[in-house]
């Protein structure tokens, strides 16, 4: 390691350091506080079906399993017997939001309205065509990357289980009908964020300049073509700044002892198996952990499986069987609308999946909190990690009070160690520009953002989240 | 309008809607070896639609095309690291244009795989020998014929002056890069990651700008791309490439007699399975999952199995019958091992083995009563006489149904009705959203199927009622009584409207867009041919790859 990258360190899981190269130009001689080492992230981590929380149903009256029993502080009695108290050893660092409620936009499908507008805030691109809908606007996660990242580098946006409703990966967009392509496994993220080694960058890096060179002079000139349409100029926009020179791995990369892990992780990222696809999304969580401690990005989406979860079975936590599909247990009947025979006991298993993303999310919030800082706080302070879902409950798969569990304080910005609950107003919107504004995210006055989302909707931060 | 002769319901059928693929380009001028604008009788109200100029390489291309254009004894498999290109709501195929895009993610596996290849032709003598003139003693004279002719295959068309030069340049510059490796070999490794990575070779362009006419012809090199991806999902072959440059392909009995030869190469037949694999969502067969207690003997690879007998069935009547659409639909022949033999009830000693047999023909006629629809489509416990009769109307009629209202109401329990009833009762409440939709096509497309349950076996009697498959379909205008699903797979084969839309498929997975009001002529004049003669799948394919939309752009690019 060279004396430069010697300077700037974070321990890294296991206690490996990882070298911040990039800190260079902003940290001074000595230990700064967070907020000034590491610039605000956002790391969004998204669940489907809504949560198992108290309501009636056309099957009945179902407890309360998911929000904590008073507002105010987080404690371990708020959330004794929520899927919230998987989260116990982070509560001081959270900030759960209820009333959240999001626009009933016109997609004739609960989860193309939750899952399309939930990093939007937009509506559908066509109105009324259910499980064939686009989002009509850009997601907060790429709009953080695209004005944030270094060198315009896209943010991370990771999946992992089956494609089906909706298509699969449909959380970020590039703009209004444009969906982002996702890194489903975990070690190719990996790979794209490290560049290559040491020992193989020397003799590459001069070819690679030569080609790069080449193709871009073709590039332009096929971009100069004016028949193009605009459409394929956008393309070629994007192909052309999607050309990169080779980056020395040094500054980010994992241990071979992490590759292995990594590695052991990683290939449940295309299965049905809940056990599995949580295994290769908490192999996502170390990439992305990674990938903000190293500045490569300050936004990640992480997307577990389809539109509507329709296939992925997850563990009975009391039997130690995988249960039926998560889809059917958010409607509490085998079948994916309402049609099949009841599942007995469905809310509660609808909570052990609850439980699972919360111990999935704490898994993440555990990684980001092992990389230590000089002044003794950690990566989890510095950023913002959102646990949120397209829906509000199953099996009604409404568009309100859709759960919004916030990891971190974004150096400051934030509260924390709180259960707060919302006006009764449309305000996912709202909630968005909060994140993105603790994400870094400002306007030209250097005000925090109040321009994400559709206009037609409140935009302004939520003055009640902030510290 | 090709759907005019559906009933509609207000509130239910929602029309063609925008689907315009869009994409109108400004005007250039670069189609030197512009071939006829077609002028064939009868299809002068024929024109191509706009669409885009850039057809990015599907993965599935990529990989073929690499294995093409060096030889290579079997795929490289390195496209199976490229992250999976997006899908777009309500485009059946996995080709749309719109959406393959190269981002910084897939770009660093173009790099990565691009070195790859590189190091591996040039590292095997053979493979090396391959994609290499003879060396007649001259290095530069060979270096110059190495990168016009790999560079041809390359870029599918003749290099330019400035382009070889370019890649000569590339070439030349390459030893000093290279430690260890022969100058002329480092040359060789150097051209090929370059190429590998250039726009020319991940996209298939096309810039022709010289209307002749109401179209713009497109070139003849930018026509063997089009054929060969479409027919290959690969790039031109020698003969394609000879055909080109001859400017053969100009003349539509020449274009007529590739497209033969390329269908009865067995690439073809990859392409054509894989259509009918996103036309009849072969992905959903996997999804099958019989409730143990309902169908305790139910294989547990029913979704493999039904895979396995609807690609053997697609190939056997496109490939080994000359079939079409029509065969398609009603044919009874099909492939069975022990296990689908028995859910089919048919008696006879079977193995593991898949062997080609006859079913009854008072029970099943085509695809729609074979394993992959009716499993696909069923619940754990149930056939799903919904999701079947959607499918139909959708897939097989195109009617665009719009989406059911938000938060339906779920089925009640049966309580001593029969499934149908159950259905009836909950679906066609008169006043209620859903009886439009599903009194008059949903339903009425659906019913027929009760006869096969969850497992896709033939079934007389439901919840202690006999089967109730009667139904009345409205198709083509009319109003047609249906007794059973093997005579609604007859309707629908004799039904222009399916045969028109079953063109519309291939028209939007030939072109990577949906499909365009100026399809309609094309779709509507072979839909008719095809429902009037039967026309085998390859003929349709011919037809297309000579039509005036396959064979040109739209003058709209140029305003």
């Amino acid at each position: 390691m060279n004396k430069m990258l010697r300077r700037h360190v974070l321990k890294g899981i296991g206690g490996t350091t990882v070298a911040l190269p990039f800190l260079e130009g902003l940290a001074p001689r000595s230990a700064k506080a967070a907020g000034e080492l590491i610039p605000p992230f956002a790391i969004f981590f998204r669940q489907a079906n809504g949560v198992a929380c108290a309501q009636d149903t056309d099957l009945g009256a179902e407890p309360e399993r998911f929000w904590p029993s008073a507002e105010g502080a987080l404690t371990a009695e708020t959330v004794a017997g929520r899927a919230l108290e998987e989260l116990a050893s982070h509560l001081d660092r959270l900030l759960v939001v209820g009333g959240v409620n999001m626009q009933d936009f016109n997609y004739a499908d609960g989860h193309a309205r939750g899952a399309l507008q939930l990093l939007t805030a937009r509506g559908p691109t066509v109105e009324g065509v259910g499980g064939d809908s686009e989002a009509a606007g850009e997601s907060i996660d790429h709009r953080i990357g695209r004005e944030l990242n270094a060198d315009g580098r896209d943010s991370l946006f990771l999946f992992a289980g089956m494609d089906g409703w909706l298509g699969g990966p449909c959380l970020s967009y590039r703009d209004a009908g444009q969906r982002r392509a996702a890194i489903r496994d975990p070690r190719q993220g990996y790979m794209g964020m490290m560049g290559i080694d040491e020992a193989q960058f020397g003799s590459l890096v001069a070819r690679q300049q030569s080609v790069n060179d080449t193709v871009r002079g073709q590039m332009q000139k096929l971009m100069g073509r004016p028949q193009l349409s605009a459409a394929d100029k956008q393309r070629l926009d994007l192909h052309f700044s999607s050309i990169r020179e080779l980056e020395n791995s040094l500054s980010c990369n994992f241990t071979n002892e992490q590759m292995m892990l990594l590695d052991g992780m990683s290939p449940g990222y295309e299965s049905d198996d809940g056990d599995a696809v949580l295994e290769a999304i908490r192999a996502h969580m170390h990439v992305a952990a990674l990938a903000v401690a190293c500045g490569y990005t300050r936004s990640v989406a992480i997307q577990v499986s389809s539109g509507n979860d329709g296939s992925t079975r997850y563990r009975n936590l009391d039997s130690g069987e995988l249960m039926e599909n998560y889809h059917f247990l958010s409607h509490r009947r085998a079948s994916h609308d309402n049609e099949g025979a009841l599942i007995e006991n469905g809310d509660l298993l609808h909570h052990y999946v609850d439980r699972q993303f919360a111990q999935t999310f704490s898994y993440l919030l555990d990684r980001l909190a092992e990389y230590d800082l000089p002044d003794g706080s950690n990566l989890l302070d510095c950023g913002v990690s959102v646990w949120c879902n397209d829906n509000g409950s199953g099996p009604a798969h409404s568009s309100r009070n859709v759960p919004f569990v916030i990891a971190g304080s974004a150096a400051g910005f934030l509260r924390q160690g709180t259960y707060l609950t919302l006006p009764d107003e449309i305000n996912h919107a709202r909630m968005l520009n909060t994140i993105g504004s603790a994400a870094g995210l400002r306007l030209t006055d250097g005000s925090n953002i109040d321009d994400f989302g559709d206009p037609s909707l409140p935009r302004s931060p939520l003055a009640e989240l902030l510290a | 309008m090709l759907l005019a002769g559906i009933v509609a319901q207000a509130g239910c059928y929602t029309g063609l809607g925008d689907r315009n693929g869009g994409g109108g380009a400004d005007g250039g001028a670069d189609g030197s070896d512009a071939g006829d604008a077609g002028d064939d009788a009868g299809v002068a109200d024929e024109l191509p639609a706009p669409s885009t100029r850039l057809y990015r390489l599907t993965h599935a291309q990529w990989e073929n095309t690499v294995q093409d254009l060096f030889f290579l004894p079997e795929p490289t498999g390195l496209a199976q690291d490229f992250r999976t290109d997006p899908s777009v709501g309500g485009f059946v195929f996995d080709n749309n244009a719109s959406t393959l895009e190269v981002d910084q993610t897939l770009w660093q596996s173009y790099q990565r795989a691009a070195v790859g290849v590189a190091e591996q032709v040039t590292s095997d003598p053979a493979l090396l020998m391959a994609v290499l003139p003879p060396d007649a003693g001259d290095p530069a004279a060979r270096t110059q014929q190495f990168v016009q002719e790999f560079g041809l295959r390359a870029y599918r068309r003749p290099l330019d002056a400035t382009e070889l030069a370019e890649l000569v340049a590339v070439f030349e510059s390459a030893p000093p890069l290279y430690e260890g490796v022969d100058p002329f070999t480092a040359g060789v490794r150097l051209t090929i990651e370059t190429v590998l990575q250039s726009p020319h070779f991940l996209y298939r362009i096309e810039t022709s700008a010289e209307a002749a006419g109401d179209m713009i012809p497109l070139g003849q090199y930018e026509l063997a791309g089009r054929l060969s991806y479409f027919l290959w999902n690969s790039m031109p072959d020698e003969e394609l490439f000879e055909a080109a440059a001859d400017a053969a392909l100009a003349d539509v009995d020449s274009l007529v007699d590739q497209a033969s030869r390329m269908l009865a190469d067995p690439r073809a037949r990859g392409v054509v399975e894989h259509f009918h694999d996103q036309v009849f969502e072969v992905e959903r067969f996997q999804n099958a999952a019989p409730s143990p207690a309902f169908y305790p003997d139910a294989p547990a690879n029913l979704g493999d199995l039904a895979t396995e007998e609807h690609r053997r069935f697609i190939e056997d009547v496109v490939f080994e019958r000359d079939g079409g659409i029509v065969e398609l639909l009603t044919s009874n022949e099909t492939f069975v091992n022990d296990e689908v033999a028995r859910l089919y009830g048919i008696e006879g000693t079977f193995g593991a083995e898949f062997t080609k047999v006859t079913l009854d023909p008072e029970q099943r006629g085509g695809l729609l009563t074979q394993l992959g629809f009716l499993v696909a489509n069923s619940t754990t416990a149930n056939p799903d006489p919904i999701h079947r009769g959607v499918f139909v109307a959708k897939r097989l009629a195109c009617l665009n149904i719009a989406a059911p209202p938000d938060g339906v109401p779920p089925l009640p329990p049966g309580d001593g009705r029969s499934n149908r009833q159950t259905v009836e009762d909950h679906t066609e409440q008169p006043g209620s959203s859903c009886v439009g939709c599903h009194s008059t096509i949903i339903n009425p497309f659906g019913f027929p199927f009760e006869n096969y349950d969850s497992v896709g076996a033939w079934r007389v009697e439901d919840n202690g009622f006999p089967v109730d498959p009667k139904t009345t379909v409205n198709l083509d205008g009319d109003s047609m009584p249906i007794g059973s699903a093997v005579e609604l797979a007859q309707a629908l084969a004799a039904s222009p409207t399916v045969h028109s839309c079953y063109l519309e498929h291939w028209v939007e997975y030939a072109f990577g867009r949906p499909v365009a009001p100026e399809d309609e002529a094309f779709t509507t004049r072979v839909g008719e041919l095809s429902q009037a003669g039967s026309m085998p799948v390859k003929e349709l394919l011919v037809a297309l790859v000579t039509s005036n939309a396959f064979r040109n752009r739209a003058t709209e690019e140029l305003q």
